[in-house]
């Protein structure tokens, strides 16, 4: 990761680091891939318009990747993506430095999922159907239909971005193991990290994705076998 | 002190497949094949989980979410784009 001072051209580091802390538009480097999120996010709230886009540009896919794999919709995943940006993005006043912008933006997204499941009861809709159905006439009751005929061309995309064996064995864990288990090995993120992000004990984080990888194990035996 | 002698928990198999275990526990691993080979399975087991594809929203995705991002402006108010 770069830090704040190295994303910056030396002259700009000591303008900034020996300023009020507030980086002047002079400072800004032409390129703004190789900023900070700190600094980005000082910029954008200056009112510099690129700043706001390489934030986007930056999150855009890991927070609609975490939300479509949350809610399984693309549609709805890519509402529910814009919604968190511009959540974020608007409300970058009350953003607390302390806080890693990627944990606030994947808590606000994250939040979003959680909100929109409960809403819905989609939380225990998969394309496998309802875990609680006992029967295969309630499992195919349940499942969402993703592969045949009669599939609009939103619906193939689904089946093929959210197809394979362990997109599926995820799609079938409850939705916080579900959380837990994206944030912890696509995204990358520590344990504490996590239970800021989903405000949860270390200890219920720690056994999420404990009792997450052992469900992902049976259902990918089951496959197996 | 951990017995050498001891299995590596689950904790120290996730810390050995993400290159954080000890030296201590790291020679236990080099002795034990039984460790060796559940901790061989979970590090496969996490890079398929890491390797799952960062999906990407519509092409105008930027441009919808900018549109309603209110800019703010040199005078300390918000623009609305």
């Amino acid at each position: 990761m770069i830090s704040p001072s190295a994303a910056l051209p030396r002259a700009a580091r000591t303008t900034s680091e020996e300023g009020d802390g507030v980086i002047g538009a002079k400072d800004r480097p032409a390129n703004l891939t190789g900023a900070s999120d700190q600094d980005l996010v000082e910029w954008a709230k200056q009112g510099h318009e690129p700043a706001f886009r390489e934030l986007v540009r930056r999150y855009e896919r890991p927070v609609f990747s975490l939300l479509y794999r949350m809610v399984r919709d693309r549609a709805l995943a890519e509402d529910l993506a814009q919604e968190t940006f511009v959540k974020v993005l608007n409300g970058l006043a009350s953003y607390r430095a302390e806080f890693k912008f990627s944990s606030w933006i994947f808590k606000i997204a994250n939040n979003a999922a959680i909100d929109h499941l409960r809403k819905r009861d989609l939380d225990t809709l998969s394309i496998d159907g309802s875990p609680h159905a006992t029967t295969p006439d309630e499992i195919a009751a349940t499942a969402l239909q993703l592969d045949g005929r009669g599939e609009d061309p939103l619906q193939e995309v689904e089946a093929r971005e959210l197809g394979s064996a362990i997109e599926r064995a995820i799609g079938r864990l409850r939705p916080e193991y579900r959380a837990c288990i994206l944030l912890r090995h696509v995204e990358g993120h520590s344990y504490e990290e996590i239970a800021r992000i989903l405000d949860l004990p270390l200890g219920t984080v720690k056994t999420y994705i404990h009792r997450a990888r052992n469900e992902l194990r049976v259902h990918l035996q089951d496959r197996r076998e | 002190m951990t017995d050498p002698l001891q299995h590596l928990t689950p904790d120290e198999v996730e810390q050995w497949a993400t290159g954080l275990l000890g030296a201590t526990r790291a020679i236990h691993l080099a002795q034990c094949a039984d460790c060796l080979a559940a901790a061989e399975r979970e590090r496969k087991f996490f890079r398929e989980l890491a390797q799952l594809a960062r999906l990407a929203p519509s092409a105008d995705f930027a441009d919808k979410v900018m549109a309603k991002v209110r800019i703010p402006t040199p005078s300390g108010g918000l623009e609305k784009r």
